[in-house]
């Protein structure tokens, strides 16, 4: 069996807000395979955006351990979890969160810029990118000119430009109509699986579910495999 | 560079809020390059004229008030076979409506000693200048300038004295440097000279070369043994920093003056940039979530400043020149007021003072930026940080920054207490006190909002109760608005309270010390201060007054000495007038009988404090018969002069000095004869004379006048001030307009009308205002109170009234009110005109 890429052991997390303690993970675990696409279901404020900051290394666990792709992220410091992140990991948002003072273009190259292979073989695979989430024509635009839809788009492009060996989505399709939402999610199913990437998706669609290896949801703090969904488990 | 593209872009997407915070840089780098360059220019002229007229001497002889006798110049060249000496005569005339500083030469001694005279043209010249009486040369330059034609003859004044220069020819300076110095030069031979300023048979000093080591040390006795008692051997150098000496406390002010603007523009910066990344908070968290490093996101923020920075120094150093042109015109007018008269030419922007402001613009928009900066850093890497986040965490640092005020206003205060310190020791602890008490003003925000509450939600109902939470809720924005302004409404009420106290003190002093109807004295203003003596025979003409009049004779001199020069005041003065002389130590009465005998001398209060003098000690004078040691009878308040001056019957002068001329006379109508009557009996007796004949409400006036030119620098530094603390509010308050677009645009969404909102904002902009007019009024107080009794007493020695008035404190209310109402009204119309949907749409 392969090294599991992303892998949770015994991680607990909470926050404090004022002398008040909110204990989101008391002792989770978790283990993906590179290459599984994982779905994450759960309720409005049950952690599901804390883990995908945990695995990202945008935060840390108080207690146990989060390991991406070999590496204890908690061993790492903030400038190595920075490398890290901008070189093995693709994000995706529900607010697109593309960057306004930039085009739609320098948008997408931003992440190749960032880790060093703004070649023109990287300026060609955004062009590719850009042209496969049908926005080829719309490069020199600035975000704020795009739909909800279509920026969402950039943003898949921008996540997967530097092919990237994680994608971390939360709740990409939240902000969007379904059929929209679809074509984001067709977007990852040409794009992700034929290079074999992993998926770490947020969603409260329980129709997409299907699109899944394997769907986990957050109940009272630790991470649980949802029962009757094919793949689960794996 | 995409990264940085983003960056850049920031700074054009809100160029309003980018062109304010350049224009505060460039504001402020502005007015420190053009005092620094005013100041540098000035005192580089006059080391200049200094120096060349000086030439290589190493050593000067010098006399009491009337020079030297020629008789010691031929016995020095005669007797003792001293070569490298010169003499000199040198005074002021008025040639062409320009004041010039004649120096008469023996142009055969000269050689060795100062090269203006070395290289005249041709023989024929020389001969022209010493056998022509009333020849003179001057640069082409100057020649040129004022159309003066070779050959061709001009009237002059000097000493009231009208007579007729010929210009025989020019002067070849061998370099630049000399040729600025001379720009106001005329050389002459020595007997023209001599003719020419009524000092026949006499010099104004001997220009000598010693040598190094024994041999020097073996002449200089030499030649101390033949001078009389009334002459001196001193260092050359010791007159070319002597306006260092004069003029340093004067300059340092006007630095302080300038700093402070900087420090005001420095707010600008800090506002521009804290907005600029808490505007962006989110979208640095974005940033950050995509792997750019703490790093990367230190150096945007960085570059950011510095194209803000670069660009505001760079339009600081046109400016500044500009400026600096004209504050060099006041400096300059302030000196000769003051101190001594000099002509500074134009002169392109010093490179010191280029330098100077361009490494403090950069500096000082780096060093407001790095609150910024870290800020950025620190934030982590996740987009959702709210505006609420960000003021909690600004809130915690209240307690601390509110404690580190008060340490701050300790510690300047502390500053105050040590005399040791003296003036920077001053000024250090004034702007210790100042960003003290700005670190207190975010706290005081708070409070007082909550206090003027009620008072904003009477007039304007909710919408009053909104207003006042808005301003605290952005404290991190308002509390920097507030804080700008503060310092400079408190610098205006300072400095205003300061000049106001000082004027009214000359004001009470000249009533004192001007007793007399009627003054008299030469129209030549040629020597500053000094002015030239008046015609003996019409002294004698106008002592025949004394019938009608009680006469007084007066006479202002310069005594050089190795350490400097003494200005000694002489007067023959009536008892009743001495009796109500404003005293600060001793006592009158007692003090009358040994001063009219000559016996002892009063000195003002700047030389008392400069010399530590009091009544008991003794100033050593060197008279005509050798030094002698004058006991200090009384100590008088005088604002005459910053360098002090030592006061003499006119009996002690005359026994002391050898000089019976008169530079001065007044009048005081004997009961019966009015002041109308008593003028024209004067005017009568002077004739066509070149004198000066004034009112004592003249005098006052001229007097008055003089100190009003003398602040006239200061008020436009304050007012420019003024003028970054106004960029800064407005910069402030349409950042703060900016950033609640959203907010407001919910509001207008739920159905406030474009002029509900417009209340809101107005509302809060006049609430800063407000408190920042009422919290200046306690810090503006205390500038007051420091700038009189700490740094005007020991830059000066001057005792000060203090007299505040309800009218400048409203009036200082009144301004930041105003200030902050019309930095808000364009903000507020832009905000009330936008759609509510564009608003909402906006994500950033
Ligand atoms: N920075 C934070 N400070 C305090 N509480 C937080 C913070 N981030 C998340 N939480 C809390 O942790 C819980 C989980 O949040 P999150 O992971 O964002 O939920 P969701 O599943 O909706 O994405 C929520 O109750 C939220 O209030
Ligand atoms: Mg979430």
């Amino acid at each position: 069996m392969a090294e599991p890429i992303v892998e949770l052991r015994g991680v607990g997390k909470s926050f404090h807000e004022g002398d008040r303690e909110r204990v989101v993970f008391r002792d989770a675990s978790l283990s993906i395979e590179p290459g599984a696409w994982v779905f994450l279901f759960g309720r409005s404020g049950s952690g599901k955006s804390t883990l995908l900051n945990l695995v990202s290394g945008i935060d840390l666990p108080d207690r146990g351990e989060v390991r991406v792709d070999g590496s204890d992220l908690s061993r790492l410091s903030e400038r190595e979890r920075t490398l890290f992140r901008r070189n093995h990991i693709g994000f995706v948002f529900q607010f697109y969160n593309l960057i306004p003072t930039l085009t739609v273009e320098e948008n997408v190259l931003l992440p190749l810029e960032l880790s060093g292979t703004l070649t023109p073989a990287g300026r060609r695979r955004a062009a590719e990118l850009l042209d496969a989430v049908g926005l080829a024509d719309r490069g020199r635009a600035f975000p704020d000119r795009l739909s909800g839809g279509e920026q969402q788009r950039v943003a898949v492009a921008r996540a997967l430009v530097h092919a990237p060996k994680l994608v971390l989505a939360d709740e990409p399709t939240g902000n969007l109509d379904a059929q929209t939402g679809r074509q984001v999610l067709d977007l990852f199913q040409r794009l992700l699986r034929p290079a074999g990437t992993t998926l770490v998706l947020v969603t409260h669609s329980g129709e997409v579910a299907s699109l899944a290896d394997r769907v986990l949801s957050i109940k009272d703090g630790v991470l649980v495999d949802a029962a009757g969904v094919p793949g689960a488990g794996a | 560079m995409i990264l940085w593209r983003a960056g850049m872009r920031n700074v054009l997407r809100h160029p309003w809020l980018t062109v304010l915070a350049v224009l505060g840089v460039a504001l402020g780098v502005a007015v420190v390059t053009a005092v620094d360059h005013a100041n540098e220019a000035a005192q580089r002229a006059f080391r200049l004229a200094a120096e060349t007229v000086a030439g290589r001497a190493t050593h000067q002889v010098v006399g009491g008030p009337t020079g030297l006798a020629e008789d010691i110049y031929r016995r020095m060249r005669v007797e003792l076979r001293v070569r490298g000496s010169a003499p000199v005569v040198s005074g002021h005339l008025q040639l062409a409506g320009r004041t010039f500083q004649l120096i008469g030469i023996d142009p055969f001694a000269e050689p060795p000693l100062r090269s203006f005279s070395s290289r005249f043209a041709d023989r024929g010249l020389l001969t022209t200048l010493m056998t022509r009486p009333g020849t003179v040369l001057m640069l082409p330059e100057s020649a040129a300038e004022l159309r003066l034609e070779r050959g061709a003859t001009y009237p002059a004044d000097s000493a009231g004295v009208r007579r007729q220069l010929a210009l025989a020819g020019f002067l070849e300076p061998p370099d630049q440097v000399s040729r600025v110095a001379l720009a106001s030069v005329l050389v002459c031979d020595i007997a023209t000279a001599q003719e020419l300023l009524g000092m026949v048979g006499r010099l104004s000093r001997i220009d000598l070369i010693l040598p190094d080591g024994a041999e020097g040390g073996r002449v200089l006795r030499e030649v101390r043994a033949i001078l009389p008692p009334g002459a001196d051997i001193v260092p050359a150098g010791a007159r070319a920093g002597a306006l260092d000496q004069m003029t340093r406390a004067f300059r340092l002010n006007l630095k302080a003056l300038s700093l402070l603007a900087l420090v005001v523009g420095m707010f600008l910066i800090y506002n521009t940039m804290t907005f600029s990344v808490v505007r962006r908070r989110r979208l640095i968290g974005m940033l950050r979530a995509l792997g750019v490093s703490r790093r990367e996101v230190f150096a945007m923020i960085c570059a950011e400043a510095l194209l803000i920075g670069v660009a505001g120094t760079v339009a600081g150093l046109v400016a500044g020149a500009l400026l600096g042109s004209e504050l060099t015109r006041l400096v300059t007018r302030t000196i000769n007021d003051l101190y001594f008269v000099m002509e500074v030419r134009r002169v392109p922007l010093l490179p010191g003072a280029l330098w100077k402001g361009a490494l403090l613009g950069v500096a000082a928009t780096l060093a407001a930026t790095m609150p910024a900066a870290l800020e950025a850093t620190g934030a982590p890497p996740r987009a959702v940080l709210s505006r609420s986040q960000v003021e909690t965490r600004r809130r915690r640092l209240l307690p601390l920054a509110t404690c580190g005020g008060f340490v701050l206003i300790a510690a300047g205060c502390g500053l105050f207490f040590t005399e040791r310190g003296g003036i920077v020791g001053g000024f250090l602890g004034l702007f210790a006190v100042i960003v003290g008490y700005t670190l207190l003003v975010p706290a005081a925000v708070m409070l007082l909002s909550a206090l003027l509450r009620p008072l904003l939600e009477t007039v304007l109902g909710s919408l009053g109760r909104m207003a006042a939470r808005g301003v605290v809720v952005s404290l991190s924005r308002t509390g920097v608005a507030t804080a700008a302004l503060v310092v400079a409404v408190s610098a205006g009420i300072g400095v205003g309270i300061m000049v106001g106290g000082f004027r009214l003190t000359v004001q009470n002093w000249l009533a004192n010390w001007l007793q007399a109807d009627v003054y008299v004295t030469s129209a030549d203003r040629g020597g500053g201060r000094y002015r030239p003596p008046l015609d003996p025979a019409l002294v004698r003409r106008l002592s025949v007054l004394e019938g009608e009049a009680l006469v007084t004779l007066s006479r202002r001199v310069r005594i050089e000495g190795a350490a400097g020069g003494t200005e000694l005041f002489s007067l023959q003065v009536p008892e009743r007038t001495f009796l109500r002389y404003p005293f600060k130590e001793g006592d009158p009465a007692r003090a009358w009988s040994t001063f009219r005998s000559g016996a002892a001398v009063l000195v003002s209060e700047p030389y008392s404090y400069r010399h530590h003098l009091h009544p008991g000690d003794s100033v050593t004078l060197r008279t005509s018969r050798g030094e002698r040691r004058f006991p200090v009878a009384g100590v008088i308040y005088d604002y005459g002069s910053d360098t002090g001056i030592v006061i003499m019957s006119r009996a002690g002068y005359l026994a002391n000095f050898a000089d019976e001329s008169v530079d001065g006379m007044s009048f005081t109508a004997r009961p019966g004869l009015d002041l109308a009557r008593l003028l024209e009996l004067v005017r009568a007796r002077v004739g066509g004379e070149q004198v000066t004949v004034v009112s004592n409400a003249q005098l006052r006036q001229a007097t008055v006048e003089v100190f009003d030119r003398t602040f006239a620098i200061t008020g436009v530094l304050r007012m420019l001030t003024m003028l970054v603390a106004f960029v800064g509010i407005l910069s402030a308050l349409m950042a703060m307009q900016v950033e609640r677009a959203r907010e407001l645009a919910v509001l207008r969404a739920i159905g406030l009308t474009p002029g509900q909102v417009w209340g809101v904002v107005c509302g809060e902009t006049v609430l800063i205002g407000l408190i920042a007019g009422l919290l200046s009024l306690p810090l503006g107080i205390a500038e007051a109170l420091v700038l009189i009794y700490v740094i005007n007493l020991r830059s000066f020695g001057w005792t000060m009234q203090l007299a505040i008035t309800p009218a400048q404190l409203g009036q200082a209310l009144l301004l930041s009110v105003t200030a902050a109402f019309l930095a808000g009204i364009y903000p507020s119309l832009r905000i009330a005109r936008t759609s509510p949907a564009l608003a909402l749409k906006e994500e950033d």
